[in-house]
């Protein structure tokens, strides 16, 4: 037993110490326990060797380096080069454990480089605020207020008949001409012509009062709610620029301090994946966020999309989400964007599991515009069971025009092909496919979800 | 590097040369000597002893022989190391080093009896 332990003690020492004297230390140790027996002698014996191993240990190991001696440095035609100290093969333990540890290393890759510590701040887009620029995000009337309170007292402006006048011209001006629909856009212009010569704007005398009712107007014909006159009691920008390092610094750190609005993502009962999104926020700063969630529903067999309170924000990030639904590169059709190279989504991602898996997506009326586009799509492309309510209708992008120092008219504007049978989602939302009330719409995908498991 | 390793000589390597001055023995036999030259005070465990074996084997003071026949004993595997010439001439010149050691110290007198 003690000879056992011994011989593992001796294991610790250089390959060229153990064949040379690997064998007469062991019999020195054998005939010492022999000589020395008692429990005294015993733990005097112990006690040397241990002292033994300790003190000759890191002596034995020298020996190589001393071994090294000037050597050290060697170059061959000035490249470094080895010194050979001991011509021996390799055995199998150190070649197994290498190649154990090597492989160890390679299969960690993928799972260090999802960590989202590691992915931030690499990618070199330039963010653009919703708000300033096309952004699925309307700039409504809360907009409006929020801009209120922020503004810099003291600095408004006179809103007076002529003031109004001006605004109005410009508003219509640029409706006419960056509206997508030009026949909405007549309307628009009647509609508004009509109320200032009947004298209905007189009695607005506050500008923010003044771009509700206009925003009401223009949104009256084709229910668009990407069309909006904005007041802004500070003063605007000259022309929207891109978002300066401060406004994105503090967008980051918002995005950062809500988990990307990513409240939630679970595994439910019967291995259903559910993640609740309640905006695509820009990949810029939240792909590590949305990668880290995709990869943590990746072995679910069933994934609900709850996009209840679903605001809307980057069609870059619904594509991005997307592509873990397909397993082939699949066309992702934004009414925003002319198509590029990227209205494609980035399938198949590797290593992700959700391609063949059934997904389901719980709507509400609060969803909208990115939302709708991500609900739209899916069910064009047949991946996805709606479940919920007719979302929003919110399809347009809202391009700013600014008109002075405190009004601006957002015009959704661009209007690519769309690939689908059914007109996109402006105005009328996306139906269900299954239709339930918003609250009662999570219960109800989940027992789809559930049966369609249960049938496999 | 033997040299290195050697000078000065560790005590545990003087020792070991002089537990074989007066017979060639096997590695144990070397550590009781050396225990019996140092009333018990050092007793080699086997790194030290056979690290020692090793460098000294190396540096040509000591080499491995095969054991007499009044050697033998019962176990023919063990290994017997004598003394050689230069480890003979090694160990003088230690031993002649501490000589004039003690020499100086019992100069100045900081020995107690005097039994040198």
């Amino acid at each position: 037993m003690s000879e056992k332990l011994y011989a593992r003690l001796l294991r610790l020492f250089p390959s060229h110490f153990r064949s040379g004297y690997g064998d007469e230390a062991l019999q020195l140790f054998r005939d010492r326990a022999q000589d020395e027996t008692g429990t005294f002698r015993r733990i005097r014996l112990w006690l040397d060797l241990l002292a033994d191993v300790a003190i000759s240990l890191p002596q034995e190991y020298g020996r190589d380096r001393e071994g090294l001696g000037d050597a050290a440095p060697q170059l061959v035609d000035g490249v470094p080069a080895f010194a050979v100290l001991r011509d021996a093969r390799l055995s199998f333990g150190p070649l197994s454990l290498g190649g154990a540890l090597s492989l160890l290393l390679l299969a960690s890759f993928p799972i260090l480089l999802n960590l989202p510590e590691n992915r931030q701040a690499i990618s070199g887009n330039v963010f653009r605020p919703s708000r300033k620029h096309s952004g699925f995000r309307q700039p409504n009337a809360s907009q409006v207020g929020h801009d209120q309170a922020n503004g810099v007292s003291g600095n408004s402006s006179s809103f007076d008949a002529a003031e109004r006048q001006r605004v109005l011209e410009a508003t219509i001006l640029n409706v006419r001409e960056h509206y997508i629909n030009p026949d909405v856009a007549r309307k628009i212009a009647d509609l508004l012509e009509t109320h200032e010569r009947g004298g209905d704007y007189d009695r607005v005398t506050d500008g923010a009062l003044f771009a509700e009712v206009v925003t009401k107007e223009l949104r009256a014909p084709n229910q668009d709610a990407h069309l909006a006159l904005v007041y802004s009691e500070s003063r605007l920008p000259p022309q929207p620029t891109d978002a300066t390092a401060e406004e994105f610094a503090g967008y980051r750190s918002e995005m950062q301090r809500q988990n990307c609005t990513f409240e939630k993502v679970e595994i439910l009962t019967h291995n259903i994946g559910y993640l609740k999104l309640n905006s695509f926020p820009g990949p810029t700063v939240c792909e590590s966020t949305a990668k880290a969630a995709m990869v943590r529903l990746n072995r679910v067999d069933a994934i609900i999309f709850d996009l209840r309170d679903n605001g809307g924000g980057d069609g870059a990030m619904t594509s991005l989400i997307a592509s873990y639904l397909f397993d082939h590169p699949e066309y992702w059709y934004n009414p925003r964007k002319t198509t590029t190279e990227e209205s494609w989504t980035r399938s198949p991602i590797p290593g992700n599991r959700l391609a063949d898996k059934p997904v389901y997506i719980v709507t509400s009326t609060r969803t909208i515009s990115a939302a709708e586009q991500f609900c739209y799509d899916l069910k064009m492309l047949k991946r996805a069971t709606l479940v919920g309510e007719t979302t929003h209708g919110a399809a347009h992008a809202g391009v700013w025009y600014r008109i002075d120092d405190h009004f601006g008219v957002a015009i959704p504007e661009t209007k690519p092909i769309n690939p689908f049978a059914n007109a996109d989602w402006e105005g009328t939302g996306v139906e269900p496919d299954v239709k339930a009330s918003a609250a009662n719409a999570l219960n109800a995908a989940e027992k789809l979800a559930e049966a369609r498991l249960r049938k496999k | 590097m033997p040299k290195r390793k050697l000078d000065p000589l560790p005590s545990a390597a003087f020792q070991i040369l002089l537990s074989l001055v007066d017979k060639n023995r096997h590695g144990y036999g070397i550590m009781r000597q050396v225990a019996d030259q140092t009333d018990g005070r050092m007793r080699l465990g086997p790194g030290t002893l056979y690290g020692s074996i090793q460098t000294l084997s190396e540096a040509g003071l000591i080499e491995e022989v095969e054991p007499g026949a009044s050697e033998k004993e019962n176990n023919e595997r063990r290994k017997y190391y004598q003394l050689t010439s230069s480890g003979r001439q090694l160990l003088r010149a230690e031993a002649e080093r501490l000589a004039d050691l003690l020499r100086v110290a019992r100069a100045k007198k900081i020995l107690r009896g005097d039994y040198v």
